[in-house]
């Protein structure tokens, strides 16, 4: 059969997939520290890179598929809350938690504090704080009673005694981080380091960096390149195959 | 594609209660002490197609994964401790807190809960109580006799008595704050309870230790509630609400298309 028929089919498949990223982040465009995911798209075979095939060998065989996501960091609005346990992170840092799976990373600073008076998140996991030097030492932070204050570079003060740092960190640029869900990501091993000059902000959260706009453009492109796609199938189907099943069989 | 359908619905289902809850703020915009919630979403799991970090060759690793969320789903509801518009009422047992303590109660069975609504109204014995009845902690008394009561910002109750030169003390209201007032426990009639995660209060009079507060007589505290807020949020929760429920559409239609292939 025609190799653009398999083209178009795996170009629909990639678009339905597409769908689904933007079904997400559409779904979560009021979810405290989202960051969006954006899809791109790959050929199937480097086909351009083999110079064994005909140009037009070439060509037939340049499929597109989804060749995956990757997550969106800039910013989303901070708003303001008023708790004093609410944090936001203005620059490019990250909250480091201590999780049932190991240490993971959020900007969501929904924090309160739990039995034992360590800072957790919504989640009941311990926020990670400063312990030493090396990162390996991070430990919980437990927060004494009194009126709570943190300053710009994440270190917690209640009634001007020192009660811990929050370890802030970045990762290095263009490193992907994986994200888990409840607002938590996993990085990958040795591309964390420490943030040089966090900026915590007291009484606020960060929003989703989801843009509705932006995610009802997408939608229209997906479904519109997904029709098309749809109606090369129809042709190849109907107009090529049929033809040559029926009619060229009968003359 | 039938992810994105349930992925949709989700998001939908996440704004109806986000409505909800603004409703209910809305609702309570004049309720004296009231303070408004707001509702946190959280992404649900992730589906890895591709799995970030894979090994592309033996060398390589790949940049980047394919990892399909399936949706959000409301989370918690946070009370904003902000502070309200103080109003003055004239009235000697309207009480207002400057700061982030709570009044003590005790309802009908006995527990004790907290409040930021400090209109107080005397019961037949002359005790203190709020609108509902509910008795302050400790319980003061007034007594029948009393010309004027006056209440100080450190929470100190006199009353000057007919043919009585001198005020007399009658006792001292007391205030308590809580590490995390976000994670209370609300049970209407603007009661709050103390819970794991609002952990254990600090209670002391008026102004003595940081962050309780001093009392305002004569005054009280509105609801923290900014319509204008409120309504804004609304137009989001709309908005987010239809483009999640043109996902559900475009997923429809492009199924559909697929349907019709078949023919």
């Amino acid at each position: 059969m025609d190799s653009g028929y398999y083209a178009a089919f795996s170009g629909l498949l990639a678009r339905t997939q597409a769908l689904d990223v933007v079904a997400n982040n559409l779904a979560n465009v009021n979810t405290t520290g989202y960051k969006s995911q954006h899809e791109f798209y790959d050929a199937l075979t480097a086909s351009q890179d083999n110079a064994s095939l005909s140009p037009i060998n070439q060509a037939a065989n340049r499929f597109g598929v989804l060749g995956g996501n990757f997550v969106d960091v800039h910013a989303g609005p901070f708003e303001p809350t008023g708790n004093s346990l609410d944090l936001s992170i203005q620059n490019a840092g990250f909250f480091a938690v201590q999780t049932k799976s190991g240490v993971r990373y959020t900007r969501n600073g929904s924090f309160q504090l739990n039995g034992a008076r360590q800072l957790i998140t919504k989640e009941g996991d311990p926020v990670l704080g400063i312990g030493g030097p090396a990162m390996a030492t991070d430990a919980p932070i437990t927060v004494p009673p009194g009126e709570l204050s943190v300053s710009a570079d994440g270190t917690l003060s209640v009634a001007g005694a020192l009660a811990g740092q929050l370890r802030i960190v970045e990762f290095i640029q263009g490193e992907q981080l994986a994200p888990e869900g409840n607002s938590y990501f996993l990085a990958p091993a040795g591309s964390v380091h420490p943030s040089l000059n966090p900026e915590v902000k007291q009484g606020s959260l960060e929003g989703s960096n989801m843009n509705p706009v932006a995610g009802t453009v997408a939608l229209i492109a997906i479904q519109r390149s997904a029709q098309m796609m749809e109606r090369a199938l129809s042709i190849f189907n109907n107009d090529f195959n049929r033809t040559a099943a029926e009619q060229v069989a009968r003359d | 594609m039938f992810r994105a359908l349930y992925t949709a619905a989700s998001g939908m289902n996440a704004q109806q209660m986000n409505l909800d809850n603004i409703a209910n703020n809305l609702a309570n915009s004049s309720t004296a002490g009231f303070r408004r919630r707001r509702l946190q979403f959280q992404d649900l799991m992730y589906q890895n197609l591709i799995t970030p970090g894979a090994a592309a060759t033996q060398q390589t690793t790949l940049p980047a994964g394919l990892q399909i969320g399936l949706g959000t789903r409301a989370a918690a509801t946070e009370v904003v401790q902000a502070q309200g518009d103080f109003s003055s009422t004239g009235n000697p047992l309207d009480l207002a807190i400057r700061g982030q303590g709570f009044f003590q109660v005790t309802t009908p069975n006995g527990e004790i809960a907290y409040t930021r609504s400090g209109t107080f109204h005397l019961d037949s014995q002359g005790s203190m109580v709020t609108a509902d009845g509910d008795a302050l902690q400790p319980s003061i008394s007034i007594p029948a006799n009393a010309l004027s009561v006056s209440i100080g910002t450190d929470g100190t109750v006199s009353v000057t008595q007919q043919g009585q030169q001198q005020s007399q003390i009658v006792g001292t209201i007391q205030l308590a704050l809580f590490p995390n007032p976000g994670g209370l426990n609300s049970i209407g009639g603007n009661l709050f309870l103390a819970t794991s995660a609002s952990g254990d209060p600090t209670v002391g009079t008026p102004g003595s230790a940081e962050g309780l507060g001093t009392i305002q007589q004569g005054m009280l505290e509105g609801s923290n509630v900014s319509v204008v807020e409120e309504f804004v949020n609304m137009i989001l929760a709309q908005r987010a609400y239809e483009a999640n429920s043109r996902v559900i559409r475009a997923a429809d239609e492009m199924m559909q298309q697929l349907n019709g292939l078949a023919t």
